[in-house]
């Protein structure tokens, strides 16, 4: 390959064929166009004229220069230009290559670049058959020199993962590596680590090393802390460098339950910082709502965080038994736990029915014995979806009979009468102090100070189910917290009060710790590792090195301890975890990462990965000299006068004009038919393709508008077809499908429209028009054909009207609904399970809206068809009978459209001699 | 012999289906001109009588109209003016030059020609003139028969590129109407004004050029054939002639226009892409205009 700055040619002789130009310059220039013969009558006065340049008519300077440089494009082009070819000094070499790569989150921004120049490494090592072999640091493997083909293959497959390379990788890398022989390619992700220094040391001994790096720059997210009202965000960047402004997103669930963007707010890096601040201050329902925050286009797990609880501040209710206690604080049953909880807690105040409808996290009720009924409810529907609530003694409960005798389902125990003091001045012994938490306990863990002292306590009766509920207690054994689940919550309770009088507990920073472990409050956000010992920590959702949040699936449990303290790996991945009561994040960044470029010593040479990609110009060149020569062929026409621009350019126009003519008169129809439909009301049929069932369909529906206009004051309009593909149907109260096994299955769009106009009041009459021959069901073949209609659409369970139906009565009362046939199959939506008849009453009260389809053979269309003139169109039964049973099918078409037109009006009439009693009549 | 039938008869139904085409066309244009300036001045033409006048000096005797002139003392006499109907001779380039349309929209030359010539001769017959071709062939007579002959007459199409008018057999003191683009050689035409100004026969030129024949809008490397094909000339810029051809056109019609000067005829350049009712209406005002 020959190379010219950039540019390389693959067949460079070739351009030996730009020396003819000048040779062809000069034909060209002898030789003039090809003359156009034309008729002209008027040649006879050109007779004996000449030409006043006796040269030939040269070919105008800029068409030859076009048409040389098509030629020379063509040339060119077939030499073979390549842009930025691959050098082949770069790693020249032969024997073994072994590539190493440091795959971890900070590769995953450039890994599509990476991929790249890996495969261009692998191109050319195939071509010079140098084995190679694959080492990723995050995930090291058994080094094995193979062909460069076969890693090709597995290129695409290669990942980053979300951790990156520590002693212990680096550590079980080193003893892969063979012994010697070969050179090494190591493309590094640009951070500084120590546990690089030994890698580096081994790959340099045993050969050639060679650095690719990206120059881009590297963005990290710490996480997210919540200070001072704000959520407050971090973000560092590798290299210093100009002022930078990047988009942090917040990402979340939004009111209706779809992820989406909740927050988007750009963050600015001062010229030469490394590091930025930005505050976000959101309300507590947003907050709560977001799930991870991440640099916007940043491509790597470094630059997503995921907040866990430490955002999400709690709702905390507060009530005491009593309130009014002006001037001393400090005996207020509320002002310990308002000091404790109001650094991360939201509190709420006011009467339990109140703050209820709030639903809060945790309701704290602070000595209040007795409950009124409803609020009891209100309690226990609001625990069953997970409350917590958390009740301490005191003198009230004390002193009442909650759950004396039976247990109260807002207490954990059952209370024995009066509780108990001792260590006072009127007693004998001293005060309790608290035995160490039981290791199942929730504050298992938590170190007891020497001075919390009990003096007073509610005491708990003895049941068999006490031990499992007591969750503290004092070193006499008597029960100081207990705890019960209810439903999804739990109720705690505290044996002592909620301020200092019965005990020390709520001075001592115990009381808070306790607190956190109930989740009461939130906790820190990093939680000590100590804290966690012995819990076990279930992955929800875990980041891949890119950053995306995926399921969690089947990843086994994290110890407490190793979810702070470890190091991120295969075992333990970024993501969030969800303990006994909350959940911890653990992100790629944290607070103590920092950010340094790695150094390479000056004996490695450093490649950056933004080296321009090889690009092969030819297929361009040849490209435009098809475009040149394209030029050269209308301006050749427009010299020789045969170009006609004019005509060319109408045709063009036409073209263009004639497209949105056809648009708007199909948008014309459109509104043409709804202005037809909605104009009065005005019932519709379902066009079946089958010529005759439409007209009698059509005739059918006539014949009960006309019947409706004599007798109703329903004045429908003309009925109308509807084609179920293109129409709309949401005009019309009726639609009446007649069915036959030979029309077409609507489309799923015509299906979802149907749904759409059922679930918005409207109604379809199914018709199979073979109650003469079938009873109802899949007998006959219109009965399966209306299985397979029906089958997409949104049908609620049916059932035979029932005699107290309201089409029994919307306008005539009728107990049968013939039709040209008369079979009593007719379905209806079935009354719901719970409808019964009141005493008294003579229907039951049955569904409170239209009923969404009515099934049934009777071919009421032929019944209902009159001819233009108004003569009936088919006979019905014989003689007088006929005739009747016809009226009788009139009558149920007017029942019916009553129906949809007044929905459940007539069910209504059933409360009338209530209403008329109540108004005193 | 049955075939020669066949074909003759194939031929004539060729034909005569052009003609309705034609004179409905010609009609309408004559039809135009009739509604529009002379309907109701030409009603009662036909009639012998025009007007009594009275005797003046000069009179002959004879044409004193005795029944009139009994019932006064005035002498009175009959006037006849229109009594004897004029003789209109149509001559219509059938050279293949006229054959050619620069557009697809404009009608050829001969075409506009035909029509043009056909609906003055509706008119005239109309208006009792005879009319008839130059020449022997289709000598002047009047009605609506003498109509379908000269329709049937002009869709004849000569071979020759240019051709010339044929001069003989004018009827003295008669009117001529040529129409050609007078594009070939002009020295037959001039014989032949002058022979028709030497029996008095006064007429019009009606020029029917192309507009592209006006325009010359042509450029490059060019071999202009006639329509015949007979005459080609090759020129390696179109372009650069434009100029002297439009002389030489302006030379020609400059030559016709003194010619009919010379010989008292009327000279119009009428291009096909202007109505052919302007035309028209042209030619019967020359025609008119000779009347007076």
């Amino acid at each position: 390959m020959t190379l010219l700055g950039p540019l390389g040619f693959t067949a460079p002789w070739l351009l030996l064929g730009l020396l003819v130009l000048p040779v062809l310059w000069v034909i060209l220039r002898a030789v003039p166009p090809a003359p156009i013969r034309r008729l002209f009558p008027g040649v006879v006065l050109l007779l004996g004229l000449r030409d006043e340049d006796q040269v030939t008519d040269r070919t105008p300077w800029w068409l030859l220069l076009l048409r040389m440089l098509a030629v020379a494009a063509v040339i060119v082009g077939l030499a073979g230009p390549v842009l930025n070819p691959e050098e082949d000094g770069q790693v020249a070499g032969s024997g073994p290559l072994l590539v190493v790569m440091d795959a971890s989150w900070a590769s995953a921004r450039d890994w599509r670049a990476e991929q790249m120049a890996l495969e261009s490494l692998l191109a050319r090592a195939e071509r010079e058959s140098r084995p190679v072999a694959l080492l990723r640091l995050t995930a090291p493997e058994p080094v094995q020199f193979q062909q460069a083909a076969v890693l090709r293959a597995r290129l695409t497959g290669l990942r980053p993962e979300p951790w990156q390379p520590d002693e212990p990788q680096i550590a079980t890398a080193l003893d892969l590596l063979p012994e010697s022989g070969f050179d090494s390619y190591w493309m590094s992700d640009g951070l500084d680590r120590d546990s690089r220094a030994p890698l580096l040391a081994a790959l340099e001994q045993r050969g050639d090393l060679t650095v690719f790096e990206s120059p881009r720059s590297l963005y990290a997210l710490h996480p997210a802390r919540f200070e001072e009202g704000h959520v407050r965000l971090t973000a560092r960047r590798l290299r210093a460098g100009p002022e930078t402004e990047v988009q942090i997103l917040g990402h979340g669930l939004d009111p209706a339950g779809n992820p989406a963007v909740l927050v988007r707010a750009p963050l600015t890096f001062a010229g030469d910082a490394t590091e930025a601040e930005l505050d976000l201050s959101l309300p507590a329902e947003l907050r709560a709502r977001i799930t991870r925050f991440e640099v916007e286009g940043a491509r790597s797990a470094g630059a997503v965080t995921l907040p866990d609880d430490s955002l999400r501040r709690r709702e905390v209710a507060l009530i005491a038994g009593s309130e009014n206690r002006e001037g001393l604080e400090l005996l207020s049953p509320l002002h310990y736990l308002h000091r404790a909880l109001e650094a991360d807690a939201d509190i709420l105040e006011g009467a339990l029915s109140d703050v209820l409808p709030a639903n809060p996290d945790v309701i704290v009720l602070a000595d209040v014995a007795t409950l009124s009924p409803a609020e009891a409810q209100g309690v226990t529907d609001w625990l069953d979806q997970g409350g917590t609530l958390l009740r301490f003694a005191g003198p009230r409960l004390a002193g009442s009979d909650v759950s004396r005798e039976t247990e109260d389902p807002l207490m954990p125990v059952r209370l024995r009468a009066g509780g108990r003091s001792v260590g006072g001045a009127m007693s004998w012994g001293e005060p309790k102090t608290l035995a160490p938490f039981p290791e199942d306990s929730p504050f298992a863990g938590l170190a007891i100070p020497e001075d919390v002292t009990v003096t007073s306590q509610v005491m708990a009766q003895p049941d068999p189910t006490l031990a499992s509920r007591v969750i503290a207690q004092l070193t006499d054994g008597t029960p100081l917290v207990t705890r019960k689940r209810v439903g999804q919550g739990q109720v705690v309770l505290v044996h002592v009060t909620a301020n200092a009088e019965w005990s020390t507990l709520p001075l001592s920073g115990l009381f808070v710790q306790m607190l956190e472990r109930l989740a009461i409050s939130a906790m820190p956000a990093t939680p000590a590792p100590e804290d966690l010992a012995g819990t076990v920590w279930q992955p929800v959702r875990v980041l891949d090195a890119f950053g995306a949040v995926g399921d969690a699936g089947t990843l086994p449990g994290v110890a407490g301890e190793d979810l702070l303290a470890a190091a991120l790996g295969p075992d333990l991945r970024p993501g969030l975890y969800q303990g006994e009561d909350r959940s911890l994040a653990r992100n790629v960044v944290t607070q103590e990462t920092v950010l340094e470029p790695m150094m390479w010593p000056d004996s490695v040479p450093v490649e950056g990965l933004s080296r321009p990609q090889e690009t092969p110009l030819s297929g361009w060149l040849l490209a435009l000299a098809i475009a040149l020569l394209l030029a050269d062929v209308v301006a050749s026409l427009a010299l020789s006068g045969r170009l006609r621009g004019a005509r060319a350019a109408m045709v063009l126009l036409l073209a263009l004009a004639v497209a949105p003519v056809q648009g708007r008169a199909q948008e014309t129809a459109a509104d043409d038919f709804a202005r037809a439909a909605t104009a009065e009301v005005t019932l519709a049929h379902v066009l079946t393709g089958d010529a005759r069932l439409d007209e009698v369909a059509g005739a059918g529906l006539r014949g009960l508008t006309q019947t409706l206009f004599f007798r109703t004051s329903v004045e429908p309009a003309e009925p109308m077809g509807v084609d179920l593909e293109r129409d709309e149907l949401a005009f019309f109260p009726l639609l009446y499908w007649p069915v036959t096994p030979s029309q077409p299955q609507p489309s799923a769009e015509a299906y979802a429209k149907l749904n759409e106009y059922l679930r918005s009041g409207g109604m379809i009459l199914f018709d199979t028009r073979d109650a003469d021959v079938a009873g109802f069901g899949a007998a006959s073949p219109e009965g399966r054909k209306l299985r397979e209609l029906a089958a997409p659409l949104d049908i609620p369970p049916l059932e035979p009207v029932p005699q107290d139906h309201v089409l029994t009565r919307t306008f005539y009362l009728l107990q049968d609904f013939p039709g040209r046939y008369n079979s009593r199959d007719v379905w209806v939506e079935a009354a719901p399970p719970d409808a019964e008849l009141i005493e008294g009453m003579p229907f039951r009260n049955l569904n409170d809206n239209v009923t969404p389809v009515v099934i049934g053979g009777n071919d009421w269309a032929s019944a209902w068809a009159v001819e233009e003139n108004g003569a009936p169109m088919v006979r019905i039964g014989s003689g007088f009978a006929g005739e009747r049973q016809r009226e009788i099918a009139y009558r149920f078409g007017v029942n019916l459209v009553m129906h949809v037109l007044t929905g459940n009006y007539k069910s209504d009439q059933v409360h009338v001699p209530a209403l008329l009693d109540r108004l005193g009549q | 012999m049955t075939s020669d039938i066949a074909q003759l008869r194939q031929h004539a139904q060729e034909e005569a289906s052009r003609f309705p085409a034609l004179l409905a066309r010609a009609d309408q244009l004559a039809g135009t001109v009739l509604l529009g300036e002379h309907g109701r001045r030409r009603a009662g033409l036909g009639d012998d009588f025009w007007q009594y006048r009275p005797l003046r000096p000069g009179d002959t005797w004879r044409s004193i109209d005795w029944r009139r002139s009994g019932r006064g003392d005035e002498q009175f006499v009959r006037e006849r003016e229109w009594q004897i109907a004029q003789s209109v001779q149509l001559w219509v380039d059938g050279g293949a030059s006229l054959r050619f349309a620069s557009d697809r929209n404009l009608p050829s030359k001969a075409d506009r020609a035909r029509l043009v010539a056909l609906a003055a001769a509706i008119l005239l017959v109309r208006g009792g003139e005879r009319v008839g071709l130059t020449g022997w062939a289709l000598p002047p007579r009047n009605g609506d028969v003498q109509i379908l002959r000269l329709a049937e007459a002009l869709a004849e199409e000569g071979e020759a590129d240019y051709s010339a008018p044929e001069a003989r057999g004018m009827i003295p003191h008669a009117r001529a109407i040529f129409v050609s683009d007078f594009l070939g050689d002009l020295d037959p035409i001039e014989a032949a004004l002058t022979k028709a100004a030497d029996r008095g026969v006064r007429g019009v030129l009606l020029q029917v050029l192309d507009p592209a024949e006006e325009n010359f809008p042509f450029a490059g490397r060019t071999i202009f054939q006639s329509v015949g094909g007979t005459i080609a000339h090759e020129t390696l810029k179109a372009g650069d002639l434009r100029e002297k051809y439009l002389a030489r056109l302006a030379d020609r019609k400059a030559r016709l226009d003194h010619l009919s000067r010379l010989t008292g005829w009327h000279y119009l350049c009428h291009h096909t892409n202007d109505s052919a009712q302007n035309a028209l209406l042209w030619i019967w005002r020359a025609m008119d205009g000779g009347h007076g």
